[in-house]
């Protein structure tokens, strides 16, 4: 038997709300290697580490280590037996400097003693960050170092990295791999999650694909390809797979007609974004969307998605390029603007933008809408008949389960919430439709639903910019699919020609003919 | 459930949560060897059973009132001002100093209560330009302001508005200016009008017009409001104006109001405390307009109970103070943890996504 570190067994992880994310999944992690996880958004991969690192117990399944079997209760326990995990979203005091963050967890050194062993693991590792300085004033990529110091100072000998690179700069990615490489030399292991096939084939030894909360594959990084990690990221099914997603996806000559002889009713030059840490997050984006016409945008979350939406509502600012709304630039103009110049937006997060829960049915009927004339009386009354209709007319069109019309939006199921959002936003006779993730976590009667209402609005002749990171979704309504990649499109194309390697590929970064 | 179940609720709430006030209240008493049964029968009879108990309640009730819509319509508007105490003295000295140029009648107690309000609103306009363009928390910004009104309001009634018969108070408020007293012998005027009206104002304009729905949108989720069209800045412009406004009345009906002196006494002793217990108020009444009037009047009560236990019942002052406080913490608890939790205070338990 190999040696090993640590080694799970048939784990299953089933959520309080029943979302199956691991079904017997088995995995060995040992001494010095890199062992890559791959997958979608969903996978499993974020659960399993979880478990791992003793954040989550699993429901099923145990984890062993060469002195035999181990139950986490917290992550204490799995550092205690040589296991840490740096996880995506940082946990750092920003006050604080590195020296107090490190000495934050570990308790009872003083402040001299660990500064010397932190000196000590900066030059035998050459993670470099400078101790005396407020976190909150060092780059993103320097946190990361101090993450993994704070760590790596508890003498660990499995380190779980989560998508380490996606808050890195290219230059900030070849130091990480520099060190990761150093730490194997040491017999050290290395978990190391990423969705980005290029970057699993550079640093890794071993490579486990999960896909839907199972092992979909597990193997040796020198003797396998892109396009075989891409085949297993996505299954052989994909593409014209049957899919969970059912529906006629042959657009209408009609509309195929139109679409020729139309303008197109959203153009996208040389977009640039910025993401809220001040990098670019959609770097020269192109495009144009037709009447009549479904584009959808797939591909793993965090590649820039959010941040076009948001540029194109006008919820972000512009860096530069531009962006032509029925012929109108959407630079500098407020959401309400853009609404009445014929945009509707069905936002990512709908308890962020899309609705106030406190509020009732009928007062988010009207959200957005309340400074019109139907909804605005003489001295800026508030025409509650007016709007106790409209919300009427949504709850039945849309067919919205609710207790009444003064129910609180709270009271509703998420599928409800979702469909008054739809009906709030198409009620407003929009030419363009930017629906972001407009099927997240409902139940299948209610996804259902607004796909084929999606459909029906195209049949219509609105444009519809459809972002999803479910690939399914996208491939079943879209007359075509962009794959979007650290913020620029790697391919676009119309679904039916796509196969299930090259759906892969473009979903990990690989530029179609790159390879 | 239909609009009126949704309506009863909070009410039901309240009526629970008093009971167990009461409840605590009487355990106090007992514990310290006091019979509680004599005492709360004088609280109530005394405060509420009377007419003039029940014209002592709502008088005590009137400052009350605006002081609690003051606070109301900010945490409505998710902005946490505790500063009405210090607009509130504002306005009570610009009420005095309005009875320095000759009016006539009619006109002298609306001039009155106008410039009481712009004082009042005057005084929250540093913490709301601080909140609305750098980003201060208006929490510590009126709290700073309310030290500054406190020492500007001794130096005012010691040295500008001085009596100079009576060193320890201001002028008087002329009889021109003077809210007529609705029931002779207490202490009850026409500020109750003014607060009820300001209450039934104050309903309107939040449920009843767009610019209310906007400041509700605001105050419940700003990211969603801002992409609905509703100007952030403007919100807390608006809403500290309306608010500053308020709590000025409040000091006017108190200064207009109140036999027998009709000014403001040196230390402020006759002001001191209603913006504060004005927080409470709004609490009780579920930061609604209209529940805030039975809790002023509840909390008013109480006040005027509190000497009549002491002297009926024989119990003494601290208990009767402590036994108050429970009562008070019982019912503001639900909107007390509502807020904090708001304000990000306390932790939300958050289910798995």
């Amino acid at each position: 038997m190999a040696p090993f570190l640590l080694r799970a067994e048939r784990l299953t992880k089933v959520y309080p709300d029943g979302t199956v994310a691991l079904h017997g999944v088995d995995l060995e992690v040992r001494p010095g290697e890199v062992l890559g996880l791959l997958g979608e958004n969903g996978a499993g991969k974020t659960t399993l580490t979880k478990i791992l690192s003793g954040l989550l117990p699993p429901t099923s399944g145990r984890l062993l280590t060469p002195a035999g079997p181990v139950r986490f209760h917290s992550p204490k326990d799995a550092l205690r037996l040589g296991i840490g995990m740096v996880h995506q979203h940082f946990a750092l005091v920003g006050t604080f400097t590195a020296l107090e963050n490190v000495a934050l967890g570990l308790g009872g050194m003083s402040l001299p003693a660990l500064r010397e062993r932190l000196e000590a693991l900066i030059a035998e590792t050459g993670l470099h960050v400078p101790l005396d300085v407020p976190v909150e004033q060092l780059a993103v990529g320097e946190r990361q170092r101090v993450e993994i110091l704070k760590v790596l100072a508890r003498n660990v000998n499995l380190l779980i990295l989560d998508e380490p690179t996606s808050v890195l700069t290219p230059v900030e990615t070849a130091e990480l791999f520099k060190f990761l490489r150093a730490l194997r030399e040491k017999g050290k292991a290395v978990v190391f999650i990423t969705h980005k096939l290029k970057e699993a084939l550079a640093i890794t030894d071993r490579i486990v694909v999960l896909r839907r909360g199972r092992v979909a594959g597990e193997v040796e990084t020198a003797r396998t390809s892109a396009a075989e990690l891409a085949r297993l990221m996505v299954g052989a099914e994909a593409g014209g797979r049957g899919s969970s997603v059912e529906l006629a996806t042959e657009t209408p000559a009609v509309a195929r007609e139109a679409r020729a002889a139309a303008e197109p009713a959203l153009v996208v030059e040389d977009l640039r974004v910025r993401a809220d840490t001040g990098e670019l997050a959609v770097r020269g984006l192109s495009f144009a969307l037709y009447p009549g016409e479904i584009l959808g945008i797939a591909g793993v979350e965090g590649n820039g998605q959010t941040e076009l939406v948001e540029a194109l509502c006008g919820l972000r600012p512009i860096e530069s390029g531009r962006v032509l709304l029925l012929g109108r630039p959407v630079a500098g103009r407020s959401p309400l603007e853009l609404y009445r110049l014929g945009l509707a937006h069905i936002p990512e997060d709908r308890w962020k933008h899309g609705l106030i829960l406190s509020f009732t049915v009928m007062e988010n009927a009207i959200f957005g809408l309340q400074r019109e004339r139907a909804f605005r009386g003489p001295g800026g009354l508030l025409r509650r008949r007016a709007a106790l209709a409209h919300a009427a007319r949504l709850v039945r069109d849309f067919q919205i389960q609710a207790a009444g019309l003064h129910a609180p939006a709270r009271s509703l199921s998420g599928g409800n919430q979702q469909k008054l959002i739809v009906g709030r936003e198409l009620a407003k006779d929009p030419k363009v439709i930017v629906a972001a993730q407009p099927t997240r976590g409902l139940d299948i009667g209610a996804a259902q639903f607004i796909r084929e209402l999606l459909l029906k609005l195209r049949e219509e002749g609105r444009a519809i910019l459809l972002v999803s990171a479910d690939l399914d979704e996208v491939l079943a309504l879209a007359d075509r699919v962009a794959f979007m990649y650290e913020g620029a499109f790697v391919g676009v194309a119309r679904p039916a020609e796509l196969t299930p390697e090259a759906i892969g590929l473009l979903m990990g970064g690989v530029k179609a003919g790159a390879r | 459930m239909s609009r009126l179940g949704q309506g009863l609720r909070p009410l039901v709430e309240s009526l629970i949560a008093g009971l167990i006030g009461l409840g605590v209240g009487a355990l106090i008493m007992w514990a310290w060897g006091y019979n509680p049964w004599p005492a709360y029968r004088v609280l109530f009879q005394e405060s509420f059973g009377s007419t003039y108990g029940l014209a002592g309640a709502l008088a005590n009730a009137t400052p009350l009132i605006l002081t609690a819509l003051a606070f109301a319509i900010g945490a409505r508007a998710g902005l946490f001002i505790i500063g009405a105490e210090g607009m509130m003295y504002m306005g009570a000295l610009a009420a005095v100093a309005a009875s320095l140029p000759r009016l006539p009648a009619g006109l002298h107690p609306l001039v009155s209560l106008a410039l009481a309000a712009l004082a009042g609103l005057l005084w929250g306009l540093i913490p709301a330009l601080l909140r609305a363009f750098r980003g201060v928390h208006e929490v510590i910004s009126t709290i700073m302001f309310n030290w500054l009104a406190h020492f500007l309001a001794f130096y005012l009634v010691a040295n500008v508005l001085v009596d100079p018969v009576r060193a320890e108070k201001t002028i008087s408020v002329a009889r021109t200016a003077r809210l007529p007293l609705l029931l002779r012998g207490t202490d009850l005027s026409l500020g109750i009008g003014v607060a009820v009206g300001c209450a039934l104002l104050a309903y309107l304009w939040l449920w009843h017009t767009v610019s209310g729905y906007e400041v509700r949108a605001a105050g419940a989720n700003p990211e969603a409001a801002r992409y609905a069209g509703v100007a952030p800045r403007a919100t807390v412009l608006g809403v500290f104006a309306v608010a500053g406004a308020l709590a000025g009345l409040a000091g006017a009906v108190e200064a207009m109001g109140r036999p027998p002196t009709y000014a403001v006494y040196s230390g402020l002793t006759n002001l001191a405390g209603f913006g504060f217990d004005g927080i409470g108020v709004a609490m009780i009444g579920r930061n609604h307009p209209l529940g805030i009037l039975p809790a002023a009047v509840f909390y008013g009560g109480l006040q005027a109970g509190a000497r009549l236990m002491q002297m009926w019942a024989k119990v003494p002052f601290e208990v009767v103070r402590a036994v108050q406080g429970v009562i008070v913490l019982a019912l503001a608890l639900p909107e007390l943890l509502r807020i904090l939790r708001r304000l990000g205070l306390l932790r939300r338990v958050r289910r798995h996504a």
